[in-house]
């Protein structure tokens, strides 16, 4: 619109309505004592300014002790709980890994960051508690349109304000209640009716903020350009050491060492976690030296169910699901007539039988004539496994009545 | 503000109270040290054991006495204000390291029962001593032992002296020489106090070393001295003394103060043991090893939650900071934990290079607590002859009327 008769209006004086009673004291002993005498005549909404701290202002003016203590011990225990579950979860439960031999989930390692996360959270709680009991942050406060206020209030002038906000609230009585208690200046303050954005702000802080914010897309479109485009030159490198970092890689020379390596021997008799084989029967079949009689695990249900799920994948190709040597690699062989091919032993011949479980256990781990070794396929649990499962299947061809439990005797054919 | 409290009529002096404490408390301490020497020539392997026993308790006293010169150093650093009205508690609690002197000759007599490295025939055998004799001979232990009492001594006679001086003469001047003297004072109190906890407590296992063990035993000494700050109010207190001068606000601040160092000493101890632990070096974790096989392991348990958990929790209010009834309490229960960490960083050495020993094993003994009294009673005896004939305020401080007004914001 360009009626030049609207001008006048938007001119006009906007519709003002009482924000507070504010009144002056020269000292802050002074504004203390009234503080306790607005405190007294049972006023809510009211506040005191002063250009410093002023010892005892919580009782003056009867400001209940805060909640902010509770809510930074909440927060920091919130933290070390924070804490301690995500070193938990993360080191033990969702991606194990050993760190310098210790225990996945060991507390003294965990105590740093529980510490820190403590402090944290508990810093969080203090800031932003404060903040949100404070009612902060915030851009607008009706008290900042009294001139004197705003001219003085921060260099050598004390202040009470009486809100209007306040349910007891009386222009008049409020007045008198501070000139009677020794405020000096009592003035009303008026805020405007519609709190508006100053028109300064409005112009120059929308260009601001588009400028910026043109400013800030130019990293991610140069990426974006770099992401959608080939170069021949380097990649610009911001910390080169880490890109170009000097190592040995495998097969490469090392001037360092008598013998050249770069890669180096392990050490004579270095043992790798968990294959120090320290125990005879169970990782060699050997007792004093001699084939082991028994298993080395105790022959359990469980046992011998995996025993026959190992057996069914590894054994079964060759030697049959029965064991009689009848699997599907030695039929094809016989059916192709290769030369070469020995049909596996039937695991119910009196040789096998005879076998003591140390050694059926060595076969497994070391093959034996034209089947190999699965010693390094086969965990040594589960070799043993499958000794125990060839004894059930060699006893199944080869039962006795006595095999058979006596009440359930009478079910045989 | 508040207004300064008003100590005219009141009573700031022990008076007849101190002929009594020091009768009490001297006849106290010398019947200890008299049933320990007792004890010590009565008992199998007596002497050495006295000597630990003792070791601990000097050691304990000592921690106490710098935890006093420590504080009257850092409030006249930082110029401050609220402390006032206790000054003269810790200035005379810190001159007690002049006590501690005359006890430490004891401890220059057994040397060769508690400091293994003393021995000749050890020297001879073991690379690593010999590496360290150039630090751990005798004769430069002793004129260590000389600089650490001298700067203590001098320390805290100088400002229990003025002090008293500025009582008659209200000199303001003297409070500027008190505060220029604190700077170089604590830079000197700090150096002296880590190689006294070297020499007296970690050279005790020499093959051992902790970087951080001074700040470990400095924790432990300002802390303990946060702690015996209240037990001593409470007596004055119930005795009619200082009833108006020393404030609810000011139990506060020592509260938070006790507090702080609780959380501190807990910080540091684990500090010495997350790097000891992680880093696994067998030199460094034979120290620890002893402290958690068999019984000892029980002992550390007791002073991670007795030292650190409970009275985190029992201080961490506002209320038991502000009622000196509920602080004492907590204070002397960290008083205890005190002793109980001295006795665990001073007593697994006692099976150390002992043939035979019964690793493991808590050696408790009735001498622990024979020289705890002897050296305790003597403490608190010459405390009252610091006392005796002047006021328990520093009456003459420009800083008192704002001490007696004192307020937490």
């Amino acid at each position: 619109m360009h009626d030049h008769t609207a001008k006048p209006q938007t001119k006009a004086e906007p519709s003002t309505r009482v924000f507070a009673v504010l009144a002056e004291f020269p000292s802050g002993d002074e504004m203390l004592e009234a503080a306790r005498k607005v405190r007294d005549a049972g006023y809510t909404k009211w506040d005191t300014h002063s250009p410093y701290p002023v010892h005892g202002i919580d009782e003056a003016m009867g400001i209940r002790r805060t909640i902010l203590p509770t809510i930074v011990f909440v927060c920091g225990l919130t933290g070390a709980l924070t804490g301690l579950a995500l070193q938990w979860w993360t080191s033990s439960v969702y991606y194990p890994v050993i760190v310098s031999g210790k225990p996945m989930f060991s507390l003294p390692a965990n105590i740093p960051i529980i510490f820190e996360l403590t402090v944290l959270f508990s810093a969080f709680g203090a800031v932003f508690g404060m903040f949100a009991l404070n009612g902060l942050p915030s851009l607008y406060h009706g008290i900042f349109n009294s001139g004197r206020f705003n001219s003085r209030m921060s260099t050598d002038r004390f202040y009470i304000s009486i809100e209007a906000a306040d349910p007891k609230f009386n222009r008049d009585s409020a007045r008198k209640l501070l000139e009677s208690i020794g405020g000096q200046s009592v003035e009303v303050v008026e805020e405007r009716a519609a709190v508006e954005f100053p028109p300064m702000l409005r112009k120059w802080g929308i260009t601001a903020l588009l400028v910026l914010g043109a400013f800030a897309l130019l990293p991610p479109l140069y990426t974006l350009r770099a992401r959608t485009r080939t170069s021949e030159v380097t990649r610009m490198q911001l910390i080169w050491d880490m890109d170009q970092q000097p190592r040995f890689r495998a097969q490469m020379k090392n001037p360092l060492f008598a013998d050249g390596r770069a890669m180096r021997p392990q050490v004579p008799g270095t043992v790798a976690r968990g294959e120090a084989f320290a125990d005879d029967h169970l990782h060699r079949g050997l007792v004093d030296g001699r084939f082991a009689a028994t298993n080395a695990l105790p022959v359990t249900e469980s046992l011998l169910q995996r025993g026959r799920k190992k057996f069914d994948i590894y054994c079964a190709q060759c030697h049959g699901l029965d064991g009689l040597g009848q699997g599907m690699i030695s039929v094809r062989a016989e059916r192709l007539q290769e030369g070469t091919w020995v049909p596996p032993l039937s695991l119910h011949d009196e040789v096998v039988r005879t076998r003591e479980d140390g050694h059926i256990f060595n076969t497994i781990t070391n093959g034996i004539r034209t089947m190999p070794p699965y010693g390094d396929q086969i965990r040594v649990e589960d070799r043993w496994a499958i000794v125990a499962y060839v004894r059930a299947l060699q006893r199944s061809q080869n039962a006795t009545l006595e095999d058979v439990p006596s009440d359930r005797r009478g079910e045989l054919p | 503000m508040r207004h300064p409290a008003d100590i005219s009529g009141e009573s700031r002096r022990l008076d007849a109270l101190a002929p009594k404490l020091m009768g009490m408390a001297g006849g106290v301490g010398l019947l200890g040290l008299i049933i320990s020497v007792a004890l010590a020539f009565m008992t199998e392997d007596g002497v050495r054991r006295a000597y630990h026993a003792y070791m601990v308790n000097f050691c304990y006293f000592l921690s106490i006495s710098l935890g006093g010169l420590f504080f009257t150093l850092i409030q006249h650093l930082s110029r401050a204000g609220w402390s006032v009205v206790v000054r003269r508690l810790s200035e005379a609690v810190g001159a007690n390291t002049l006590v501690m002197l005359v006890l430490f000759i004891p401890i220059l007599l057994g040397m060769h029962h508690l400091f293994p490295w003393t021995s000749a025939e050890l020297l001879q055998n073991d690379p690593v001593l010999q590496w360290k004799q150039p630090y751990l001979n005798a004769p430069f232990f002793l004129i260590r032992c000389a600089v650490y009492f001298g700067v203590w001594c001098g320390l805290s006679y100088f400002l229990l002296k003025r002090s008293l001086d500025q009582d008659a003469s209200r000199d303001p001047k003297i409070t500027l020489s008190m505060e220029r003297m604190s700077a170089p004072g604590l830079i000197a109190f700090a150096i002296t106090l880590t190689f006294a906890s070297f020499d007296f407590l970690m050279s005790r296992d020499y093959h051992w070393f902790s970087t951080i063990f001074g700040v470990y035993f400095f924790a432990g000494s300002f802390l303990s001295f946060m702690a015996i700050l209240p037990v001593i109010l409470l007596f004055l207190k119930s005795n009619g003394r200082l009833r108006h001068a020393v404030s609810a606000e000011h139990y506060h601040d020592i509260g938070k103060l006790l507090f702080a160092m609780n959380v501190f000493w807990a910080y540091i101890a684990f500090s010495q043991f997350m790097l000891i632990w992680y880093a696994n070096l067998p030199e460094e974790t034979g120290w620890y090893h002893r402290r958690i096989t068999g019984d000892w392991l029980n002992l550390s348990y007791a002073l991670l939650f007795g030292h650190f958990i409970i009275p985190f929790l029992g201080l961490i209010g506002r209320v038991s900071k502000r009622r000196l009834r509920l602080l004492t309490p907590w204070a002397v229960w960290v008083l205890a934990m005190h002793w109980l960490d001295l006795y665990w960083l001073a007593m697994p050495e006692y099976w150390l290079r002992v043939e035979g020993a019964p690793v493991g094993t808590i050696p408790f003994s009735l001498l622990d607590l024979s020289t705890f009294l002897g050296i305790g009673g003597i403490w608190v005896a010459v405390l009252a002859l610091w006392l005796r004939d002047h006021s328990l305020i520093p009456e003459g401080d420009p800083r008192l009327a704002e001490s007696l007004a004192f307020e937490n914001a």
